[in-house]
Protein backbone atom coordinates (compact mmCIF):
# COMPACT_ATOMS: atom_id res chain seq x y z
CA UNK A 1 0.00 0.00 0.00
CA UNK A 2 1.59 3.33 -1.01
CA UNK A 3 2.00 5.88 1.72
CA UNK A 4 -0.90 8.24 2.23
CA UNK A 5 0.06 11.72 1.05
CA UNK A 6 -2.77 14.03 2.03
CA UNK A 7 -3.73 14.37 5.66
CA UNK A 8 -6.24 16.25 7.75
CA UNK A 9 -4.63 19.25 9.44
CA UNK A 10 -3.73 19.14 13.11
CA UNK A 11 -6.70 21.30 14.08
CA UNK A 12 -9.07 18.75 12.57
CA UNK A 13 -7.37 15.88 14.43
CA UNK A 14 -7.52 17.90 17.64
CA UNK A 15 -11.26 18.50 17.20
CA UNK A 16 -11.67 14.80 16.45
CA UNK A 17 -9.82 13.83 19.60
CA UNK A 18 -11.76 16.35 21.68
CA UNK A 19 -15.05 15.10 20.25
CA UNK A 20 -16.31 18.32 18.72
CA UNK A 21 -16.58 17.28 15.08
CA UNK A 22 -19.94 16.48 13.57
CA UNK A 23 -20.53 12.72 13.10
CA UNK A 24 -19.99 12.82 9.31
CA UNK A 25 -16.69 14.71 9.68
CA UNK A 26 -15.57 12.28 12.38
CA UNK A 27 -16.34 9.33 10.09
CA UNK A 28 -14.12 10.88 7.40
CA UNK A 29 -11.24 11.27 9.88
CA UNK A 30 -11.70 7.69 11.16
CA UNK A 31 -11.62 6.44 7.57
CA UNK A 32 -8.37 8.30 6.91
CA UNK A 33 -6.84 7.03 10.16
CA UNK A 34 -7.54 3.46 9.08
CA UNK A 35 -5.05 3.96 6.23
CA UNK A 36 -2.58 6.29 7.95
CA UNK A 37 -0.32 5.08 10.79
CA UNK A 38 1.23 8.55 11.09
CA UNK A 39 -2.06 10.24 11.86
CA UNK A 40 -3.00 7.34 14.15
CA UNK A 41 0.09 8.06 16.25
CA UNK A 42 -0.74 11.75 16.28
CA UNK A 43 -4.30 11.02 17.36
CA UNK A 44 -3.05 8.82 20.18
CA UNK A 45 -0.87 11.69 21.36
CA UNK A 46 -3.84 14.06 21.20
CA UNK A 47 -5.95 11.54 23.12
CA UNK A 48 -3.17 11.31 25.69
CA UNK A 49 -3.41 15.08 26.20
CA UNK A 50 -7.11 14.57 26.97
CA UNK A 51 -6.21 11.69 29.30
CA UNK A 52 -3.68 13.81 31.15
CA UNK A 53 -6.13 16.70 31.47
CA UNK A 54 -8.63 14.22 32.93
CA UNK A 55 -6.04 12.81 35.33
CA UNK A 56 -5.11 16.32 36.52
CA UNK A 57 -8.60 17.72 36.76
CA UNK A 58 -10.14 18.72 40.04
CA UNK A 59 -12.16 15.80 41.40
CA UNK A 60 -15.75 16.48 42.40
CA UNK A 61 -17.09 13.96 44.88
CA UNK A 62 -19.94 11.77 43.73
CA UNK A 63 -23.05 10.76 45.71
CA UNK A 64 -22.56 8.12 48.42
CA UNK A 65 -24.64 5.53 46.59
CA UNK A 66 -23.04 6.23 43.21
CA UNK A 67 -20.70 3.25 43.40
CA UNK A 68 -23.27 0.79 44.77
CA UNK A 69 -25.64 1.95 42.03
CA UNK A 70 -23.12 1.07 39.39
CA UNK A 71 -22.00 -2.18 41.08
CA UNK A 72 -25.62 -3.35 41.12
CA UNK A 73 -25.76 -2.87 37.36
CA UNK A 74 -22.56 -4.68 36.45
CA UNK A 75 -24.01 -8.20 36.28
CA UNK A 76 -27.04 -7.09 34.35
CA UNK A 77 -24.99 -5.15 31.81
CA UNK A 78 -22.88 -8.24 31.29
CA UNK A 79 -25.90 -10.27 30.29
CA UNK A 80 -28.09 -7.54 28.85
CA UNK A 81 -25.34 -6.27 26.58
CA UNK A 82 -26.85 -6.01 23.13
CA UNK A 83 -25.12 -8.27 20.64
CA UNK A 84 -22.11 -6.36 19.45
CA UNK A 85 -22.75 -5.77 15.81
CA UNK A 86 -20.54 -8.00 13.78
CA UNK A 87 -19.34 -5.37 11.42
CA UNK A 88 -17.64 -7.69 8.99
CA UNK A 89 -20.58 -10.03 8.66
CA UNK A 90 -22.63 -9.56 5.60
CA UNK A 91 -20.30 -6.84 4.42
CA UNK A 92 -20.68 -6.27 0.72
CA UNK A 93 -18.54 -8.53 -1.41
CA UNK A 94 -16.22 -7.70 -4.26
CA UNK A 95 -12.89 -6.02 -4.88
CA UNK A 96 -13.92 -2.52 -4.12
CA UNK A 97 -14.95 -3.46 -0.58
CA UNK A 98 -11.84 -5.40 0.30
CA UNK A 99 -9.68 -2.92 2.16
CA UNK A 100 -12.37 -0.67 3.54
CA UNK A 101 -12.38 0.70 7.09
CA UNK A 102 -14.64 -1.54 9.25
CA UNK A 103 -16.65 1.55 10.16
CA UNK A 104 -17.52 2.20 6.50
CA UNK A 105 -18.33 -1.48 5.93
CA UNK A 106 -20.65 -1.31 8.92
CA UNK A 107 -22.40 1.80 7.61
CA UNK A 108 -22.82 0.24 4.19
CA UNK A 109 -24.18 -2.95 5.68
CA UNK A 110 -26.56 -1.18 8.06
CA UNK A 111 -28.04 1.20 5.56
CA UNK A 112 -27.92 -1.18 2.64
CA UNK A 113 -26.36 0.39 -0.34
CA UNK A 114 -28.65 2.12 -2.74
CA UNK A 115 -26.80 3.69 -5.61
CA UNK A 116 -28.19 6.54 -7.58
CA UNK A 117 -26.73 7.47 -10.94
CA UNK A 118 -25.69 11.07 -11.37
CA UNK A 119 -24.21 10.48 -14.79
CA UNK A 120 -23.19 7.47 -16.88
CA UNK A 121 -19.92 7.14 -14.98
CA UNK A 122 -20.75 8.49 -11.54
CA UNK A 123 -23.07 7.11 -8.89
CA UNK A 124 -23.69 8.01 -5.30
CA UNK A 125 -25.07 6.31 -2.19
CA UNK A 126 -25.94 8.20 0.97
CA UNK A 127 -24.82 6.88 4.33
CA UNK A 128 -27.08 8.06 7.11
CA UNK A 129 -25.32 9.18 10.29
CA UNK A 130 -28.19 11.16 11.77
CA UNK A 131 -27.28 14.76 11.18
CA UNK A 132 -28.34 17.62 8.96
CA UNK A 133 -25.39 19.88 8.57
CA UNK A 134 -23.18 17.46 6.69
CA UNK A 135 -24.11 14.66 4.38
CA UNK A 136 -22.03 11.54 4.21
CA UNK A 137 -21.96 9.52 0.99
CA UNK A 138 -20.01 7.14 -1.15
CA UNK A 139 -19.18 8.26 -4.66
CA UNK A 140 -18.13 5.79 -7.28
CA UNK A 141 -16.53 6.77 -10.58
CA UNK A 142 -16.16 4.12 -13.29
CA UNK A 143 -12.63 3.28 -14.43
CA UNK A 144 -11.53 6.12 -16.67
CA UNK A 145 -14.82 7.89 -16.16
CA UNK A 146 -15.17 11.43 -14.95
CA UNK A 147 -17.50 13.12 -12.55
CA UNK A 148 -19.31 16.13 -13.92
CA UNK A 149 -17.61 19.44 -13.19
CA UNK A 150 -19.09 20.74 -9.99
CA UNK A 151 -18.66 23.51 -7.55
CA UNK A 152 -19.18 23.40 -3.84
CA UNK A 153 -21.81 25.24 -1.96
CA UNK A 154 -20.15 24.19 1.24
CA UNK A 155 -17.05 22.43 2.46
CA UNK A 156 -16.32 19.09 0.81
CA UNK A 157 -14.09 16.42 2.30
CA UNK A 158 -13.14 13.38 0.24
CA UNK A 159 -11.32 10.26 1.41
CA UNK A 160 -10.23 7.82 -1.30
CA UNK A 161 -11.26 4.28 -0.31
CA UNK A 162 -10.49 2.35 -3.45
CA UNK A 163 -8.68 3.07 -6.71
CA UNK A 164 -7.53 6.57 -7.46
CA UNK A 165 -8.67 9.72 -9.19
CA UNK A 166 -7.19 12.95 -10.38
CA UNK A 167 -8.27 16.50 -10.99
CA UNK A 168 -6.48 19.63 -12.11
CA UNK A 169 -4.56 19.72 -8.82
CA UNK A 170 -3.17 16.23 -8.59
CA UNK A 171 -3.65 12.48 -8.31
CA UNK A 172 -5.23 11.01 -5.18
CA UNK A 173 -4.74 7.52 -3.84
CA UNK A 174 -6.20 5.27 -1.19
CA UNK A 175 -6.40 6.99 2.19
CA UNK A 176 -5.79 10.52 0.89
CA UNK A 177 -7.87 13.12 2.71
CA UNK A 178 -8.82 15.98 0.43
CA UNK A 179 -10.49 19.19 1.55
CA UNK A 180 -12.20 21.52 -0.88
CA UNK A 181 -13.43 24.93 0.15
CA UNK A 182 -16.77 26.32 -1.02
CA UNK A 183 -16.61 27.81 -4.48
CA UNK A 184 -13.90 25.49 -5.73
CA UNK A 185 -14.71 23.99 -9.11
CA UNK A 186 -13.13 20.75 -10.21
CA UNK A 187 -13.63 17.74 -12.45
CA UNK A 188 -12.50 14.48 -10.86
CA UNK A 189 -11.46 11.71 -13.26
CA UNK A 190 -10.93 8.10 -12.18
CA UNK A 191 -7.72 6.33 -13.16
CA UNK A 192 -8.08 4.39 -16.40
CA UNK A 193 -7.75 0.83 -15.12
CA UNK A 194 -9.77 0.81 -11.90
CA UNK A 195 -12.93 2.34 -10.68
CA UNK A 196 -12.65 4.78 -7.80
CA UNK A 197 -14.70 4.74 -4.62
CA UNK A 198 -14.58 7.74 -2.30
CA UNK A 199 -16.17 8.67 0.95
CA UNK A 200 -17.39 12.22 0.87
CA UNK A 201 -18.68 14.68 3.37
CA UNK A 202 -20.61 17.59 1.98
CA UNK A 203 -21.75 20.57 3.91
CA UNK A 204 -25.44 20.80 3.23
CA UNK A 205 -26.50 23.98 1.49
CA UNK A 206 -29.34 26.07 2.79
CA UNK A 207 -32.46 24.09 2.19
CA UNK A 208 -35.22 25.75 0.24
CA UNK A 209 -38.76 24.50 0.23
CA UNK A 210 -41.17 24.45 -2.63
CA UNK A 211 -40.58 23.64 -6.22
CA UNK A 212 -36.89 24.50 -6.14
CA UNK A 213 -36.04 22.30 -3.18
CA UNK A 214 -34.92 19.47 -5.42
CA UNK A 215 -32.20 21.66 -6.85
CA UNK A 216 -30.72 22.16 -3.46
CA UNK A 217 -30.10 18.58 -2.62
CA UNK A 218 -26.30 18.69 -2.58
CA UNK A 219 -26.00 15.56 -4.67
CA UNK A 220 -28.02 17.19 -7.36
CA UNK A 221 -25.83 20.24 -7.26
CA UNK A 222 -23.50 18.61 -9.77
CA UNK A 223 -23.73 20.60 -12.92
CA UNK A 224 -24.26 18.47 -16.00
CA UNK A 225 -21.38 18.76 -18.44
CA UNK B 1 27.29 -13.19 16.50
CA UNK B 2 28.16 -10.05 18.37
CA UNK B 3 25.62 -8.12 16.41
CA UNK B 4 23.02 -10.74 17.24
CA UNK B 5 23.68 -10.66 20.98
CA UNK B 6 23.65 -6.86 20.96
CA UNK B 7 20.32 -6.99 19.34
CA UNK B 8 19.08 -9.37 22.01
CA UNK B 9 20.20 -7.18 24.85
CA UNK B 10 18.54 -4.21 23.17
CA UNK B 11 15.29 -6.11 22.95
CA UNK B 12 15.55 -7.18 26.59
CA UNK B 13 16.08 -3.58 27.50
CA UNK B 14 13.01 -2.61 25.56
CA UNK B 15 10.94 -5.22 27.38
CA UNK B 16 12.07 -3.83 30.74
CA UNK B 17 11.24 -0.29 29.68
CA UNK B 18 7.82 -1.31 28.50
CA UNK B 19 7.16 -3.19 31.71
CA UNK B 20 8.13 -0.14 33.73
CA UNK B 21 5.99 2.16 31.71
CA UNK B 22 3.05 -0.17 32.16
CA UNK B 23 3.44 -0.33 35.88
CA UNK B 24 1.18 2.69 36.13
CA UNK B 25 -1.18 1.35 38.82
CA UNK B 26 -4.41 2.35 37.18
CA UNK B 27 -3.50 0.59 33.98
CA UNK B 28 -2.70 -2.58 35.91
CA UNK B 29 -5.98 -2.47 37.77
CA UNK B 30 -7.83 -1.92 34.53
CA UNK B 31 -6.14 -4.94 32.99
CA UNK B 32 -7.16 -6.97 36.02
CA UNK B 33 -10.76 -5.90 35.52
CA UNK B 34 -10.53 -6.94 31.89
CA UNK B 35 -8.85 -10.29 32.49
CA UNK B 36 -10.57 -11.47 35.69
CA UNK B 37 -13.79 -9.45 35.78
CA UNK B 38 -12.46 -8.37 39.16
CA UNK B 39 -15.14 -6.27 40.89
CA UNK B 40 -12.93 -5.21 43.79
CA UNK B 41 -10.39 -3.81 41.32
CA UNK B 42 -13.23 -2.08 39.49
CA UNK B 43 -14.45 -0.46 42.71
CA UNK B 44 -10.96 0.98 43.32
CA UNK B 45 -10.89 2.35 39.78
CA UNK B 46 -14.35 3.78 40.25
CA UNK B 47 -13.42 5.59 43.45
CA UNK B 48 -10.51 7.21 41.67
CA UNK B 49 -11.98 7.98 38.26
CA UNK B 50 -15.69 8.71 38.88
CA UNK B 51 -14.97 11.99 40.77
CA UNK B 52 -12.38 12.98 38.15
CA UNK B 53 -14.88 12.28 35.37
CA UNK B 54 -17.54 14.27 37.16
CA UNK B 55 -15.15 17.19 37.59
CA UNK B 56 -13.98 16.89 34.00
CA UNK B 57 -17.53 16.83 32.60
CA UNK B 58 -18.75 19.70 34.78
CA UNK B 59 -15.89 22.03 34.10
CA UNK B 60 -17.33 25.14 32.53
CA UNK B 61 -19.69 23.19 30.30
CA UNK B 62 -23.45 23.07 30.21
CA UNK B 63 -23.49 19.90 32.29
CA UNK B 64 -24.82 20.36 35.80
CA UNK B 65 -23.53 18.19 38.65
CA UNK B 66 -26.33 15.63 38.32
CA UNK B 67 -25.94 15.11 34.58
CA UNK B 68 -22.18 14.99 34.98
CA UNK B 69 -22.55 12.27 37.62
CA UNK B 70 -24.91 10.27 35.41
CA UNK B 71 -22.45 10.48 32.54
CA UNK B 72 -19.59 9.52 34.86
CA UNK B 73 -21.61 6.43 35.86
CA UNK B 74 -22.41 5.62 32.26
CA UNK B 75 -18.72 5.96 31.41
CA UNK B 76 -17.65 3.66 34.24
CA UNK B 77 -20.20 1.00 33.21
CA UNK B 78 -18.71 1.12 29.70
CA UNK B 79 -15.28 0.79 31.27
CA UNK B 80 -16.44 -2.43 32.94
CA UNK B 81 -17.97 -3.77 29.72
CA UNK B 82 -15.02 -2.94 27.51
CA UNK B 83 -12.14 -3.50 29.94
CA UNK B 84 -10.96 -6.61 28.08
CA UNK B 85 -10.20 -4.49 25.02
CA UNK B 86 -7.92 -2.17 27.00
CA UNK B 87 -4.33 -2.43 25.83
CA UNK B 88 -1.80 -0.78 28.13
CA UNK B 89 0.82 -0.57 25.40
CA UNK B 90 -1.42 1.73 23.37
CA UNK B 91 -2.85 4.06 25.96
CA UNK B 92 -2.72 4.67 29.67
CA UNK B 93 -5.84 4.00 31.75
CA UNK B 94 -6.68 7.70 31.99
CA UNK B 95 -6.33 8.20 28.23
CA UNK B 96 -8.49 5.17 27.49
CA UNK B 97 -11.12 6.27 29.99
CA UNK B 98 -10.97 9.79 28.55
CA UNK B 99 -11.93 8.49 25.09
CA UNK B 100 -14.85 6.52 26.55
CA UNK B 101 -16.09 9.60 28.44
CA UNK B 102 -15.74 11.68 25.28
CA UNK B 103 -17.87 9.19 23.35
CA UNK B 104 -20.50 9.12 26.12
CA UNK B 105 -20.64 12.91 26.03
CA UNK B 106 -21.05 12.96 22.25
CA UNK B 107 -23.92 10.46 22.43
CA UNK B 108 -25.54 12.37 25.27
CA UNK B 109 -25.38 15.63 23.32
CA UNK B 110 -26.93 13.93 20.32
CA UNK B 111 -29.70 12.45 22.46
CA UNK B 112 -30.36 15.94 23.84
CA UNK B 113 -30.46 17.39 20.34
CA UNK B 114 -32.99 14.64 19.52
CA UNK B 115 -30.98 13.72 16.49
CA UNK B 116 -31.55 10.15 15.48
CA UNK B 117 -28.69 7.99 16.55
CA UNK B 118 -28.11 5.77 13.58
CA UNK B 119 -24.63 5.18 14.82
CA UNK B 120 -22.93 5.51 18.19
CA UNK B 121 -19.84 7.57 18.87
CA UNK B 122 -18.06 4.39 19.91
CA UNK B 123 -18.40 3.09 16.35
CA UNK B 124 -17.62 6.42 14.70
CA UNK B 125 -14.40 6.77 16.64
CA UNK B 126 -13.24 3.24 15.97
CA UNK B 127 -10.55 3.53 13.35
CA UNK B 128 -9.46 -0.09 13.51
CA UNK B 129 -6.17 0.69 15.22
CA UNK B 130 -4.90 -2.85 15.43
CA UNK B 131 -1.92 -1.68 13.48
CA UNK B 132 1.05 -4.02 13.95
CA UNK B 133 3.56 -1.41 12.77
CA UNK B 134 2.60 0.82 15.65
CA UNK B 135 5.65 1.61 17.76
CA UNK B 136 4.65 1.43 21.39
CA UNK B 137 8.07 2.40 22.70
CA UNK B 138 7.91 5.76 20.97
CA UNK B 139 4.36 6.10 22.18
CA UNK B 140 5.47 5.46 25.78
CA UNK B 141 8.10 8.16 25.59
CA UNK B 142 5.57 10.58 24.13
CA UNK B 143 3.21 9.76 26.94
CA UNK B 144 5.76 10.66 29.59
CA UNK B 145 6.71 13.84 27.74
CA UNK B 146 3.08 14.92 27.55
CA UNK B 147 2.65 14.46 31.27
CA UNK B 148 5.79 16.45 32.06
CA UNK B 149 5.24 19.20 29.51
CA UNK B 150 1.60 19.72 30.35
CA UNK B 151 2.66 20.82 33.81
CA UNK B 152 4.80 23.60 32.31
CA UNK B 153 2.36 25.03 29.77
CA UNK B 154 1.72 28.75 30.19
CA UNK B 155 -1.75 29.28 31.71
CA UNK B 156 -3.17 30.99 28.61
CA UNK B 157 -2.28 27.97 26.47
CA UNK B 158 -3.66 25.54 29.03
CA UNK B 159 -6.88 27.55 29.19
CA UNK B 160 -7.49 27.15 25.46
CA UNK B 161 -6.67 23.44 25.49
CA UNK B 162 -8.92 22.88 28.48
CA UNK B 163 -11.85 24.56 26.71
CA UNK B 164 -11.36 22.32 23.71
CA UNK B 165 -11.02 19.07 25.63
CA UNK B 166 -13.28 19.65 28.61
CA UNK B 167 -16.09 21.27 26.75
CA UNK B 168 -15.70 19.87 23.27
CA UNK B 169 -15.66 23.43 21.91
CA UNK B 170 -14.55 24.26 18.40
CA UNK B 171 -11.81 26.82 17.87
CA UNK B 172 -14.25 29.53 16.83
CA UNK B 173 -16.45 28.86 19.87
CA UNK B 174 -13.39 29.21 22.09
CA UNK B 175 -12.46 32.46 20.38
CA UNK B 176 -15.97 33.81 20.91
CA UNK B 177 -16.07 32.76 24.54
CA UNK B 178 -12.69 34.13 25.50
CA UNK B 179 -13.15 37.25 23.38
CA UNK B 180 -9.93 36.52 21.51
CA UNK B 181 -9.30 36.71 17.76
CA UNK B 182 -9.47 33.29 16.10
CA UNK B 183 -5.84 33.66 15.02
CA UNK B 184 -4.74 34.07 18.64
CA UNK B 185 -6.66 30.94 19.69
CA UNK B 186 -5.08 29.01 16.84
CA UNK B 187 -1.57 30.18 17.61
CA UNK B 188 -1.98 29.30 21.31
CA UNK B 189 -3.10 25.84 20.30
CA UNK B 190 -0.17 25.54 17.91
CA UNK B 191 2.33 26.60 20.58
CA UNK B 192 0.83 24.23 23.14
CA UNK B 193 0.80 21.27 20.76
CA UNK B 194 4.39 22.00 19.76
CA UNK B 195 5.45 21.82 23.37
CA UNK B 196 3.48 18.62 23.77
CA UNK B 197 5.37 17.11 20.85
CA UNK B 198 2.48 16.83 18.44
CA UNK B 199 4.11 16.86 15.05
CA UNK B 200 2.62 19.25 12.55
CA UNK B 201 2.10 18.32 8.93
CA UNK B 202 4.72 19.56 6.46
CA UNK B 203 2.34 22.20 5.14
CA UNK B 204 1.65 23.53 8.62
CA UNK B 205 5.35 23.65 9.42
CA UNK B 206 5.91 25.73 6.27
CA UNK B 207 3.16 28.09 7.36
CA UNK B 208 4.84 28.60 10.71
CA UNK B 209 8.30 29.13 9.28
Amino acid sequence: MPEVRLHPNTDALLDYSAGSLSPAQAVAISAHLFYCPGCQAKTRTLNAIGGNLLANTEAVSVAVDCLSDVMAQLDTVDTALPEKREINNAAPQGDRWKNLPPLVKGLVRDSGISWRHLSSSLRVARLPVGERRFELALHQIKAGGSAPAHDHRGLEITVVLHGSFSDDEGVYHQGDYITREPGHIHTPVATANTECVCLSVLEAPIRLVGRFSRLFNPFLSFMPV
Amino acid sequence: MIAASNKMSFDANKVVMLAEARSDNWSQLLMKVGADRDKAAFAVLFDHFAPLLKGFLMKGSALGPERAEELAQETMIKVWRKADSFNASKASASTWIYTIARNCRIDWLRREAKSSRDIEAEDIYDFGDENPSFNSLVQMRNRDKIRENLAFLPPEQLEVLAKIYFEGKTHSEVSLELGLPLGTVKSRIRLALNRLQVRMTAAEARQDA
